[in-house]
């Protein structure tokens, strides 16, 4: 029931939403069914990034891809927890919790639905920065790709979301925007560290590239 | 008096008949369609054999500009035809992405979002205001009431660095891709005229598709025969050879199909003569907007021709030239 419902809300819905009114090119996305799980890792400069992404998904596979969400903020209270996980398909992490329970930590429920088979999408800058300019990335999913190698990632650079709805603003203003998603890639070293500035360079490199050919 | 009153009966009838298909009822519009699309097939037939015949030209842009050609014009067939209600929202709709085109490539302030915000709001008032045929309104509303509430928008803002390019470029926007596109559908909302069949809808079909035949045949002439340039700074392809040979032929047009306007053969060839001037101008109004911005097409919407924009820039300034030109000598 899930999966119709978010279908008809991101593949449909939505993404003529987006098409048509705020003015979002999608990118052909249909090389996504080739892996069973993966990670897609975007910048994020907007509340639009996450649903512009579950737009791009090829429809069938929607279902087993889970966007990363604070804790704090889509699951302040039970009723908003129950609500993003239902209809964002939302994983909430809480940023807090290593500390406190291991087990509950974000690395190791990251961790946990990829063994599960699901895909997960990520904006490992953390928080929404300013529009086109890149923060420096958090160090976790390093960590969860160097204890998972074989699993893939995407970069995916978003462009103009930042100037339709950026952080702190309520109006939305519609601004030609694009989607790019780059090709599956495996990370080339043990250490998380080197794993961050791969994936930096990956979704810096593809917003230059698309600038540079418009 | 019982005439009188049936007379009056039948056209309100008609217009509540939802699916109607305006332009197949009409012997005049249905001529011009046929025109068009035997202008389409001859385009498509020639390049194919023409690429059949020469394998080394290279015809690949060619191709798919006719190809979008084809799209457009069965869009822009398909939202004038059936009913005048989808015609308005159709054109707004244009406006909306024109607008958005132009908003997105000019450099705005993140302060500037308000403006832009209250800028956008002005498309749906504008066309209500066509819809419902309230003339001095339509035509103030824009250059007279955005003009002055805009900038003082920006003003409440309160950031003052920059605030002049701001202020003029939002009007500039709203200008070229509302107002100007908005005559378009008044055309719709004008009154009818005894003995004049084709009414609005012949107008907006006469406007667009001269525009458009106009832009075709510069280019076309040009290729053909383009040796001296006129403004070889902002649109190096731009020759004497292809404006004056689009202008003259665009007339020449325009005389033969003045059954689509209220006018004279000689009054339509008049305008139609004034129509192919101001598409070039439009054309090169937007040629200078992008090279100084540093880009060859506003958006890659559609194949061949890039944006919205690229392909309307030219009606921004055709569709009001033309309009008061016919509401001054018919209406």
């Amino acid at each position: 029931m899930q999966r119709i419902v978010l279908q008809f809300i991101y593949s449909f819905f939505l993404k003529w939403t987006l098409k048509l009114f705020i003015g979002v090119k999608f990118d052909n996305t249909d090389f996504l069914k080739e892996e069973n799980a993966f990670i897609i890792l975007a910048n994020h400069n907007s509340h639009l990034d996450t649903i512009t992404l579950l737009a791009s998904l090829p429809p069938s596979i929607i279902h087993k891809v889970k966007p990363v969400a604070a804790g704090d903020y889509f699951g302040k209270t039970k009723l908003l927890a129950l609500l993003s996980s239902y209809f964002i398909n939302a994983l909430l992490i809480d940023r807090k919790a290593e500390k406190k329970d291991p087990t509950q930590s974000p690395i190791s429920k990251m961790i946990k639905e990829i063994d599960n088979g699901n895909s997960l999408i990520l904006f490992p800058e953390g928080t929404r920065g300013e529009p086109e300019v890149m923060k420096p990335l958090k160090r976790g999913i390093g960590l969860v790709l160097a204890k998972r190698n074989h699993i893939p990632y995407i970069p995916v650079y978003l462009s103009g979301m930042g100037k339709t709805l950026p952080k702190g603003e309520k109006i939305i203003v519609p601004f030609n925007s694009y989607v790019k998603f780059g090709k599956f890639q495996r990370v080339k070293s043990e250490d998380s560290k080197k794993i961050i500035s791969q994936i930096e360079h990956d979704i810096v490199e593809l917003g230059m590239t698309r600038k540079n050919s418009a | 008096m019982l005439v009188l009153t049936k007379d009056y009966q039948e056209p309100y009838q008609m217009q509540n008949n939802f699916l109607r298909l305006d332009y197949l009822e009409n012997n005049d519009l249905l001529l011009v369609i046929i025109l068009i699309f035997g202008i389409l097939t001859f385009a498509s037939l020639l390049f194919f054999l023409l690429g059949k015949l020469k394998p080394d030209l290279n015809l690949v842009e060619l191709k798919s500009r006719t190809k979008s050609w084809w799209f457009m014009t069965i869009i822009f067939l398909a939202a004038t035809m059936f009913s005048t209600t989808i015609s308005y929202f159709a054109i707004a709709f244009l406006s909306f992405v024109a607008f958005r085109e132009l908003y997105s490539i000019l450099d705005f302030r993140n302060e500037d979002r308000y403006a832009v915000f209250w800028a956008y709001l002005a498309i749906p008032i504008q066309y209500y205001l066509a819809y419902i045929g309230w003339y001095g309104a339509f035509i103030i509303f824009i250059p007279v009431v955005m003009f002055l509430i805009l900038p003082l928008r920006l003003v409440l803002k309160g950031e003052t660095q920059g605030i002049i390019k701001s202020m003029a470029s939002l009007q500039w926007v709203i200008m070229l891709s509302v107002f100007g596109i908005s005559h378009m559908a008044y055309f719709l909302s004008l009154p009818d005229i005894p003995n004049f069949e084709a009414g609005g809808r012949g107008l907006l079909l006469f406007l667009v598709f001269l525009t458009e035949i106009n832009d075709v045949l510069q280019f076309t002439f040009g290729k053909l025969f383009g040796k001296r340039k006129i403004i070889p700074k902002i649109s190096p392809n731009k020759t004497w050879e292809g404006f004056l040979g689009g202008i003259i032929s665009t007339t020449i047009i325009g005389y033969f199909l003045s059954f689509l306007t209220p006018l004279s053969g000689f009054e339509a060839g008049f305008v139609s003569f004034i129509i192919a001037f101001s598409g070039f101008s439009g054309d090169i109004v937007m040629s200078s907007i992008k090279r100084d911005i540093g880009i060859k097409d506003t958006s890659q919407a559609i194949p061949g021709h890039g944006g919205v924009l690229d392909r309307i820039d030219s009606l921004a300034y055709t569709a009001p030239v033309f309009f008061h030109l016919v509401y001054f000598l018919a209406y």
